[in-house]
């Protein structure tokens, strides 16, 4: 069971984040201080980390941060912030974070997020070769096989794929397609990402079976070879 | 609301001391009676002075004469000389010559019965005298001779007193008629400024008690006129800022009704049906649904007001808009395609300091207006270029365009066409994308196309 720390002051923030993470199969520890919540760093090893950005006392969430990377911590770290500007990200993404999202947040995007930060370590970066099920993707050839068939992808539908791959099983939200595969980080708003999503499948889905690709509701996407998904997936 | 002041009007309530007007015109009074005074003294001491100076001169230069002749040839002698000098005819009424003993008798000359003692001998001072049955003032020198007597030289001062009397009246009717004309003036020069004041404090009146559309009546070209247009200006302004904030209040109230409304009644239902659990799952994700609409509505407002309070510089990073621009449309063009529409991108690399989220976001916002609005169109160009030595970044769609009269609304926050109000969207798409041109230092151009509509985001040349 991934192990997660959360440092927040606002109480009701934290119970929501608490029981969020718990039910999604963490184990929390919550902390309501920078002084605190910096000691906690200290005495345990973390899988992941959820940091607010405004703490009272005498460090806040990018003071905490800096120390954490100064001693050289690479836990992991979700900062949340109720600063919706992207000054504010650029900020926190320089201070060392992994990750940023701003309140108010909707729980299954910041579960998407906290899952991909605490799976980093398991999943290897620099596989050239994936595979899920019948379906294989050399990163070096940009070569997508289904079943032995030949899939031609175009370049950006093959980092979609690539992306989703890497993250197999795992929910992938909207935001964090855009983020990943576009390298754009805004809220797109319309459905664009739907749309490019209903391109791929009808490349790596439509023809066989069973489908790769499930849309959890009011979250995102996952690609898995099984689906666990619930009723909502296609 | 301030404190309760006068009402305005020509100076009602205003006291005298509170006046501007008056205290100018006080100060312009006390400026005139002070000039009038240095006039005055200088009138006084070039007419009486230099005739006292003359006077004394005179009685010196006789007096000198006659002590000569004291000593040169004795009592004799001077005698002789003070018959001469009572008898050459110049100024012999007013001159006053003589010898006194040491008793006080006159020996020669013409002096009459004094009163008081002589002044010390060899100087000049004041003294009075009986001369042709009248008091007199004189103006005399008492030299003590070496025979215990004196000579005694000087002047009646009847000619320099009528004078003096002539100067003194002629400058006290003049310090009164400046007084006079200072009081009315200021009284004249107040109220003029009051008058004027006044029209500009009966339309600030109406302002405040609610009639917002009221202005100055503007006449010539002086102060006031120029201060009453920066009023007039500062009003439209301020009527302009009213009627959106109005508009946006409005707009919110009605955006976010609508949705809380929603949750409401499903939650309301939600209760009552308490058989299906399935129902109430899916009440639930709906209700979610409309609350995660208000709070993006929330997040939009909270951008478009940080963007604009925003100073960004520290993340602006030299980009190539082509590239985002080649970006966003690959991004959509799958989208567009489904609504088919053509969604082209032509232009070269075109480099402007910025944030290339912000800036990725509005064209986003562009591209995606240009495939919802102008969809029957069937074709978007994005262009990106230098115009006149500036970067352009263009959207164009081929579709019905805006009415005329929306297009200087169409960038107001939740103004939506009227047409388009069956489409999804809040209206606060082109108030974000005029926010983020602005925070570049740009501008962004609406243009009706025909057919179409054209939006350019304008940025300042490199």
């Amino acid at each position: 069971m991934p192990n997660c720390l959360v440092i927040e002051d606002d109480t009701e923030t934290r119970d929501y984040l608490c029981s969020g993470l718990r039910a999604a199969g963490y184990a929390v520890q919550a902390e309501a201080n920078g002084e605190s919540g910096n000691r906690r760093l200290q005495e345990t090893r973390w899988d992941v980390v959820v940091l607010d950005r405004m703490l009272p006392g005498q460090v806040d969430g990018i003071g905490i941060l800096e120390q954490m990377r100064a001693r050289g911590d690479g836990t992991p770290v979700l900062i949340l912030s109720a600063l919706n500007s992207v000054d504010e990200r650029v900020r926190g993404l320089r201070a060392g974070s992994d990750d940023y999202l701003t309140k108010p947040f909707v729980m299954s995007e910041l579960l998407a997020r906290v899952e991909n930060l605490s799976r980093r370590n398991t999943w290897s970066r620099d596989a050239t070769t994936l595979q899920v099920a019948d379906l294989q993707l050399d990163v070096r050839t940009m070569r997508v096989t289904r079943q032995g068939a030949t899939i031609t992808l175009q370049p950006r539908e093959f980092r979609l794929l690539e992306y989703l791959m890497r993250h197999e099983g795992q929910i992938v939200t909207r935001t964090m397609l855009l983020e990943g595969v576009w390298e754009y980080h805004f809220d797109p708003q319309t459905n664009v990402i739907d749309v490019q999503i209903s391109r791929l499948r009808s490349k790596i889905d439509k023809d066989f079976s069973p489908a790769l690709i499930h849309t959890v509701r009011g979250a995102g996407y996952v690609l898995s070879a099984a689906p666990t998904y619930g009723p909502s997936a296609r | 609301m301030a404190r309760p002041r006068a009402k305005p009007g020509a100076g009602a309530g205003v006291s005298l001391r509170g006046s501007i007007a008056f205290r100018l015109a006080v100060g312009y009074g006390l400026l005139l009676a002070a000039s009038m005074a240095t006039l005055s003294a200088i009138v006084y001491f070039g007419t009486v002075g230099v005739f006292e100076h003359s006077i004394d001169s005179k009685i010196m230069s006789v007096e000198a004469r006659l002590a000569d002749a004291w000593t040169s040839d004795g009592r004799r002698g001077l005698v002789r000389e003070i018959d001469a000098q009572l008898h050459d005819l110049i100024d012999t009424d007013t001159e006053v010559v003589g010898v006194v003993d040491a008793q006080g008798h006159v020996l020669a000359g013409n002096l009459g019965r004094w009163y008081g003692d002589l002044p010390p001998s060899g100087e000049l001072g004041f003294g009075q005298m009986q001369r042709n049955g009248t008091p007199v003032s004189v103006r005399l020198i008492a030299t003590r001779l070496d025979d215990g007597s004196r000579l005694v030289v000087g002047r009646d001062l009847i000619e320099l007193d009528a004078i003096r009397s002539v100067v003194e009246r002629a400058l006290l009717v003049s310090a009164a008629m400046s007084i006079v004309l200072a009081f009315f003036g200021a009284q004249i020069f107040r109220s003029r400024l009051e008058a004027r004041i006044g029209r500009i404090r009966r339309t600030t009146a109406r302002i405040a008690a609610g009639e917002l559309s009221s202005r100055i009546v503007v006449m010539g070209n002086d102060e006031f006129a120029r201060l009453g247009d920066d009023i007039n200006r500062m009003l439209d302004r301020i009527e302009a800022l009213m009627e959106g904030v109005r508009h946006v209040s409005n707009s919110i109230a009605h955006d976010l009704r609508t949705p809380l409304s929603r949750v409401r009644s499903r939650l309301d239902r939600a209760l009552q049906v308490s058989a299906d659990p399935h129902a109430l799952v899916a009440d639930a994700r709906l209700a979610i649904e409309d609350i995660d609409s208000v709070i993006s509505l929330f997040d939009k407002l909270l951008q478009i007001a940080a963007l604009e309070s925003g100073v960004r510089a520290g993340t602006f990073e030299k980009l190539d808009l082509a590239a985002i621009a080649h970006d966003m449309t690959e991004l959509y063009e799958a989208a567009a395609e489904e609504q088919g529409v053509l969604l082209r991108f032509a232009g070269r690399p075109t480099t402007i300091r910025g944030d290339r989220d912000l800036l990725a976001s509005a064209l986003a916002s562009l591209i995606d207006n240009a495939i919802k609005y102008g969809r029957n169109g069937g074709r978007v160009d994005v262009d990106v270029g230098m115009v006149d030595g500036a970067p352009v970044l263009t959207v164009r769609d081929y579709g019905s365009g805006v009415p005329v009269e929306d297009m200087d609304k169409i960038t107001r926050r939740f103004y939506r066409v009227d047409q388009s109000r069956h489409l999804p969207g809040n209206g606060l798409g082109l108030s974000i994308v005029t926010a983020i041109t602005q925070l570049h230092e740009g501008t962004l151009a609406l243009r009706r196309a025909d057919p179409g509509f054209e939006a350019s985001m304008v940025f300042p040349q490199p």
